[in-house]
Formats: C-alpha cells, sequence, structure tokens
C-alpha cells in the first residue's frame, strides 16, 4: 500500500473523528450548563441525583461507558444493536463530557462574587437576565483555560471509539498498521490528533483574547 | 414619606441582628447612620433594598405595604411581580461598588434601564450621559470598571443608581474601601444631591460629613436605635450614654 493510499483511507477516519468530536461538543456543551444548574437545584432530590451522576461519569473509564451504552440495550432488555453503534457513542461521549463541563460550570459560577448578584438584584434585574446578562458572560471568560483542556482531551479521547470498531482514524490506523505491518498509519494518526490540538488551541486562544478587555 | 420601616426584625440563625427597629425618610432628607461595627447597619439596608427578607414588622414605600407581619407573627411579603415595583423606588449604593466588569462605564448605567425599564438606548444613553458629567467623569463612558481609579468607580455606582431614577438612594460605608484621598471626591457628589434635594440613607463612619451633609442622624448600636435627631445635638449633645461613648472612641 502506497503512502498516499493509505493517507486516503485513513481520511475517511479523519472526517469521522472530526464529526464525532464536533457533535460530543455541540451537545454537551450546553448540556453541561443544564446538569450544572440541576446541580445547583433547590431541591435536594434533584441535587443529590446530579451529583450521583457525575460522581459516575467521572469515576468510571469512558472506555467501560461507551461499552455499558453499545451493549447494554441488548443485555438489559434483549434489544438489536444493529445501527446503534454510532448513537452510542454520541450519548456516551455526551453524558461523559457534560459531566465534566458541568463542573467546570460550576466553579465559575460559583467564583463570581456575590456583589453581582445583589448588584443586579436592587437594580431590578429577574433571575434569568442576572444570569444570562451578569452572570454568564463573566463566567465563560473565568472557565475558558479549563474548558480548553478537556476540549484537547477530547479530540485525544475520540481514539476509544475504536472500543466499538467504529471507523475513526485510529481504529484504521490499527488495521492499516497490522495488514501492513507498517508503522506509518501511527505516524499519520499521530500527527493528525497534533494538528487538531494545535487548530483547537489556537481557536481557544483567539476567544480567550477576544475577552481580554476587562478584567 | 418615602420608606417607613416599623418594628423590623431580624435574625441570623437565631442570633438577632435587628430588634423592633423603626424609621421613616421623607422627601428629600438626608439620613446619616453611624454606630458600631456589627450593629445591625449594613443588614437594615439590605432590608429596606429587600436583598434581606425580614422576620417582622413592616416596610412601606410611599405610603404602600410591601411587606407586614401577619396574624401569626410572620412575616408576608407582596407578590414578586409587586415586590418589582417597589424595588424600583429605591437604589442602594455598596461599600465594594459592584460595577459591572465586563459592560462599560456607559453600558453599566444603561443596561437596567433599557433591559429592566425598557427605555430606548438613546433615551437611556442621554441620561447616562447627563449623570457622567455630573459626576465629572464623562470621559470615561467608553472605559472598563478596572480601567478606573476607586473613587470614580463608586461615582459611576452611584451614577448606576441614579441612572433608574429611584425615590431614595441608599448608601453603604459609600467611601469605606477608597484610600483617604479619594474619599473626598466621592462625598462631593453625594453632597450635591443633597443638594438637590435628592432623598437619601448613608451609613457612614466619616463624622464631619454626617454632621455638615445630613438632616437626621441616628445612633445605632447592637440592633437598636439608641439615638436620633439632628446631627448638631446628636453629635455635640448626645443624650445617651451609648452614643457619647461611640463618639469619645471616635474622637481618639
Ligand atoms: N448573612 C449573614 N449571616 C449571618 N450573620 C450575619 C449575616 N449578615 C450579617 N450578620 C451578622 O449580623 C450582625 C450585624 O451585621 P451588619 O453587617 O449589619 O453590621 P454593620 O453595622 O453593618 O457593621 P459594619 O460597620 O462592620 O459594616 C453581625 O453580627 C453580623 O455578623
Ligand atoms: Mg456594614
Amino acid at each position: 500500500m502506497t503512502f498516499s493510499k493509505m493517507l486516503s483511507t485513513m481520511s475517511a477516519g479523519m472526517l469521522r473523528t472530526c464529526g464525532l468530536f464536533a457533535l460530543t461538543l455541540l451537545l454537551s456543551l450546553p448540556l453541561g450548563m443544564l446538569v450544572a444548574l440541576l446541580r445547583k437545584s433547590r431541591l435536594k432530590i434533584v441535587q443529590m441525583l446530579t451529583r450521583g451522576f457525575i460522581s459516575v461519569m467521572r469515576g468510571t473509564p469512558l472506555m467501560l461507558q461507551l461499552l455499558a451504552w453499545y451493549f447494554g440495550p441488548y443485555y438489559l432488555f434483549g434489544w438489536s444493536i444493529r445501527g446503534w453503534r454510532f448513537p452510542a457513542l454520541l450519548v456516551g461521549f455526551v453524558l461523559n463530557y457534560a459531566a465534566y463541563f458541568a463542573e467546570i460550570y460550576r466553579g465559575g459560577i460559583e467564583s463570581i462574587p456575590v456583589g453581582q448578584y445583589e448588584a443586579a438584584e436592587v437594580l431590578g434585574y429577574t433571575k434569568a437576565q442576572t444570569f444570562m446578562r451578569i452572570i454568564l458572560p463573566q463566567v465563560i471568560k473565568r472557565i475558558m483555560p479549563s474548558v480548553t483542556n478537556e476540549v484537547i482531551t477530547l479530540v485525544k479521547d475520540t481514539s476509544l471509539a475504536f472500543t466499538l470498531a467504529y471507523q475513526e482514524v485510529f481504529s484504521l490506523a490499527k488495521q492499516i498498521s497490522a495488514s501492513q505491518t507498517s508503522f506509518m498509519p501511527f505516524v499519520i494518526a499521530g500527527v493528525f490528533y497534533f494538528v487538531a490540538n494545535y487548530a483547537v488551541e489556537f481557536g481557544m486562544g483567539r476567544i480567550e483574547k477576544a475577552l481580554d478587555y476587562y478584567k | 414619606m418615602i420608606i417607613e420601616m416599623n418594628h423590623i426584625k431580624k435574625h441570623f440563625d437565631g442570633l438577632g441582628v435587628l430588634h423592633d427597629i423603626s424609621f421613616g425618610v421623607d422627601k428629600g432628607e438626608v439620613v446619616s447612620v453611624i454606630g458600631p461595627s456589627g450593629s445591625g447597619k449594613s443588614t437594615l439596608l439590605r432590608c429596606a433594598t429587600f436583598l434581606e427578607d425580614i422576620d417582622g414588622g413592616e416596610i412601606l414605600y410611599m405610603g404602600q405595604r410591601a411587606a407586614y407581619t401577619d396574624a401569626d407573627g410572620k412575616a408576608v411579603y407582596v407578590a414578586p411581580k409587586e415586590l418589582r415595583r417597589f424595588r424600583s423606588y429605591c437604589g442602594l449604593v455598596f461599600q465594594q461598588f459592584n460595577l459591572f466588569p465586563h459592560y462599560n462605564i456607559l453600558k453599566n448605567l444603561t443596561d437596567a434601564p433599557m433591559k429592566v425599564q425598557g427605555k430606548s438606548k438613546a433615551e437611556a444613553e442621554s441620561i447616562a450621559m447627563e449623570l457622567l458629567r455630573k459626576m465629572g467623569i464623562e470621559d470615561k463612558a467608553k472605559a472598563y470598571p478596572f480601567q478606573l481609579s476607586g473613587g470614580q468607580q463608586q461615582r459611576v455606582a452611584i451614577a448606576r443608581a441614579l441612572a433608574m431614577k429611584p425615590e431614595i438612594l441608599f448608601f453603604d460605608e459609600p467611601t469605606s474601601a477608597l484610600d483617604p484621598e479619594l474619599t473626598g471626591e466621592v462625598l462631593k457628589v453625594i453632597r450635591q444631591l443633597a443638594e438637590e434635594k435628592m432623598t437619601m440613607v448613608v451609613v457612614t463612619h466619616e463624622m464631619p460629613f454626617a454632621k455638615a451633609v445630613s438632616n437626621r442622624v441616628i445612633f445605632m448600636a447592637d440592633g437598636v436605635i439608641v439615638e436620633q435627631g439632628d446631627p448638631l445635638d446628636v453629635f455635640d449633645a448626645p443624650k445617651e450614654e451609648r452614643t457619647k461613648q461611640f463618639l469619645r472612641v471616635f474622637e481618639q
């Protein structure tokens, strides 16, 4: 297999990796906010359930969670899992990352001085206005470094999709490497992940810079 | 009367902080509140501005009841929508300014009038610029809070409160977080508002200022009003032993 043939075979995997990455981010970033708000709910039971959810998501290996989402429906209910591979992956990644993002958001929300809430309250802002206009913008600025960390981890974590034999970059690299007895596919995969994360760092850096206009 | 607070009781986890406090403020009056640390001055202002719920007593704004005590002795507040109207009667200036750091000065002054009161951008901005001129900081309209000195930030905070056109403005130690050389510029602004007959209640440790500017001084200690009256009487001829003792400590 020539180098260019390898590259073109793997580029399909790169697209799948990018798709999984983008969809996970798109869904887990807002879902994380919902989880963070539930975690701070006034209802004790909601608070406890959310806390339990976050504990499990962070306390067990993501690989195990992916296997559970994929095979769970079959073992629990005897359902057919045909066509369930990608949805299971997505559910696994999104829920796991939502839990991590939720904790980052919570830390950010709790770091905003109480005086900001009080100033807004006295001025007559509603609770929703206070959160959307006063608190959230400041939270976003504060959590950017931690979010960048998580996003970089996610780029690399997408390789865990090989557990469910999903044909993303890493799975393909393994297959081609085995069949061609060549290490080149792994080098290609490594360069791909590195370049992807370089782009992430660059993009997030730009956002951080754009938020640098105030302290 | 703009505000009337009657028999206010407030405690934090069983610890009594306000014991049966009653006072009112007439339109155009400037009232100074003085007293030792922990006497409940901030708590009183926070109850008056609805940041803190009272446990007993009643609060009236413009003669209308915002909170009262029911037959079971429990404090009851009017419905949230009503309460928002009562909130709009009062403004509060904090010791720590609490400006919104992500908004420039102009936006700090226009956001609430636009989003809370539904004023147009043009109207809100013209009110804001007028206030900034009055505060002597119109050139800072496009600056962000972190670029201003403490004294300037506090003047912005005062302007932000005034932009809502409150009936009464409360100040909680507005100069305590400032370097001595910056307190003057803030006190000057408050003095100017007093001359324009803005109704104000100022918690302060600046005795000469309280004496010169206010129509009435309230001395609080341990959650009660010990003595109140004309500043000349309270400062120069206090009746209560507790007041004398407090003022003596202050003179040293
Ligand atoms: N949120 C709170 N929870 C518990 N206790 C509180 C709370 N706020 C105030 N207190 C207590 O209530 C008492 C009165 O506090 P307050 O801040 O009203 O006093 P102050 O007269 O403003 O004092 P200072 O001059 O130091 O500002 C203090 O004993 C304080 O510890
Ligand atoms: Mg205080």
